[in-house]
């Protein structure tokens, strides 16, 4: 509860009570704690409490840089075509799907889910009958880009 | 509420429950008391000094009461008034057009939803068509309500269920970003504040300055942590690493590729970020000019990584303005705006003079 004073000079005060002052001290008591605990020992799922890890993982100075990229192969189609992977185009983003790769490996069906996103979102495109994911490996050699690159094929989905 | 200010118009509301202990007449105004500083203190402590207590418990209460008073400065209202339209008019903007992932995550397989903590002790559902729509349409419909200055604490309070709950359908799908969780604690502390401020409100407020305190402490709260972060998930040998290159080969913009070029500038600018981020809790000890050029020092960092990166942490540039003087910059912009300019007629009417002017309160700057 607030508690309003008028002081000498006309400006006006509004002053907080004892409660008020209580559990304010209180609520940045608990949210400091969370923040700290989360930063010490919490990880990613203790959002918003979760450690602020934006660019704190290290990466060697000389080796590789991965990157992800999902192909389609659309109907009538035997070409694979990169497939724009945006949460508009597939409901995902690139780091969603990065983060499964070992269940994308393990398997590849979920790859489809993909391709029904695109169809429920863009119905008058052409369907997906094929959706792969690609993992390109570009080379650092002393914390420069070698102009090498590795691409892998990690899973495959084709329509049935 | 009135714009003029003065003790009647703050009272009515609480009239009822003001507590007898805290007569407003044995008050004094704490002005300097928001640039922090145990001279502060003095005022609230004039009931004690009547009983006198031993030196070491007087010295231990005025301690607690000079970090009170720093925690719950008054400040003019009109700042939160002001931060309150640029805090709604940012989500409405964000929840449009920067942040929209959790939006298409009602298209996505459930089979991709990953239940954070929050939602596995709320039993949150996995995203649908409906429930973004939900979300993002009555977090809008909020969220210009509170711009508007209405309703306050109900708007405010709506705003952030929703718009914290559209965060969480947004990383609950296996990836998290790490720029949006300080402004929740935005969000949650806004609604705090009940009066109803206008941007000329120059009545102080220490409801007011918990809420600015809170969000300055989150802020720079974010980049000590992110230290923190860095040194628990990279080592200490973070600095030397090749973070900064990862980021820039996966995401540069013509200027990082120029920066690829010479290595060696953004292994410094790790150096230079970890310490700054390491110092930022200093901006709570230094004197009012040195506070702004290091808000402004941030900012110019913020737009530095955006041009090597195009990442910008939105909603934390938003916090940071809690920092700064917002009423005293709309002062000065209205009477810029108004000045007399050549060739135009003489006003025939006095020109508009804030409140505290009328009041009798001097405006700062």
């Amino acid at each position: 509860m607030e508690v309003s004073a008028g002081t000498a000079d006309g400006r006006a005060v509004v002053r907080l009570g004892t409660r008020a002052r209580a559990w304010r001290v209180a609520l940045l008591v608990v949210l400091a704690g969370l923040f700290l605990a989360g930063t010490a020992v919490g990880d990613d799922p203790w959002w918003p409490f979760g450690p602020w890890r934006m660019f704190a993982t290290s990466t060697a100075p000389s080796g590789a840089v991965y990157s992800l990229s999902i192909e389609m192969r659309e109907t009538g189609s035997a070409d694979w075509r990169p497939a724009p992977i945006t949460p508009s185009s597939v409901g995902l983003n690139r780091a969603e799907i990065e983060g499964r790769v070992p269940q994308l490996t393990a398997d590849p069906r979920l790859l489809g889910t993909l391709a029904r996103a695109h169809a429920r979102l863009h119905p008058k495109d052409r369907a997906w009958t094929g959706v792969r994911v690609v993992q390109s490996r570009i080379l650092l050699d002393g914390q420069r880009p070698t102009g090498e690159v590795v691409r892998t094929v990690l899973a495959t989905w084709v329509a049935p | 509420m009135s714009e003029q200010g003065g003790a009647a118009a703050a009272g009515p509301r609480d009239e009822g429950r003001r507590r007898p202990e805290a007569p407003p007449e044995a008050r004094e105004p704490l002005a300097p008391s928001e640039q922090g500083g145990a001279a502060a203190a003095g005022p609230r402590d004039e009931g004690r000094r009547r009983h006198p207590a031993p030196p070491e418990a007087r010295e231990q209460s005025s301690t607690v009461s000079a970090l009170l008073n720093w925690l719950m400065p008054d400040v003019p209202l009109a700042r939160v008034a002001l931060l309150r339209r640029a805090v709604y008019a940012f989500v409405i903007i964000d929840v449009l057009l920067l942040h929209t992932s959790g939006y298409y995550h009602g298209w996505a397989d459930p089979a991709w939803y990953r239940p954070l903590l929050l939602g596995q002790l709320l039993h949150l559902p996995a995203a649908s068509v409906p429930l973004v729509e939900l979300l993002r349409w009555g977090c809008l419909a909020a969220a210009a309500v509170a711009l508007a200055g209405r309703l306050p604490r109900l708007a405010g309070a709506a705003v952030a269920v929703t718009w914290i709950w559209y965060q969480y359908v947004a990383f609950a799908y296996g990836k998290v970003d790490h720029d949006r969780a300080d402004f929740v604690v935005a969000l949650l502390v806004l609604p705090t504040v009940a009066a109803a401020a206008t941007a000329v409100d120059r009545r102080r407020s220490e409801a007011a300055g918990f809420a600015v305190r809170a969000i300055q402490l989150t802020a720079i709260a974010t980049y000590f942590l992110s230290a923190w972060a860095k040194v628990r998930f990279g080592g200490i040998g973070w600095v030397n690493s090749a973070t900064m290159v990862r980021a820039v080969v996966r995401r540069g913009t013509w200027l990082g590729d120029q920066l690829l070029q010479v290595p060696w500038t953004l292994h410094a600018f790790q150096w230079v970020l970890i310490t700054a981020e390491l110092l930022s809790p200093l901006i709570f000890v230094v004197g009012e000019r040195w506070r702004r050029r290091m808000v402004f020092a941030w900012y110019l960092f913020h737009a530095s990584v955006y041009a090597t990166i195009t990442i910008a942490f939105w909603p934390h540039l938003v916090m940071m303005l809690a920092f700064l003087p917002l009423e005293e910059y709309r002062d000065r912009f209205v009477s810029w705006f108004r000045r007399p300019r050549r060739g135009s007629p003489e006003p025939t009417e006095p020109p508009e003079v804030p409140a505290t002017e009328r009041t009798g309160v001097p405006v700062r700057g």
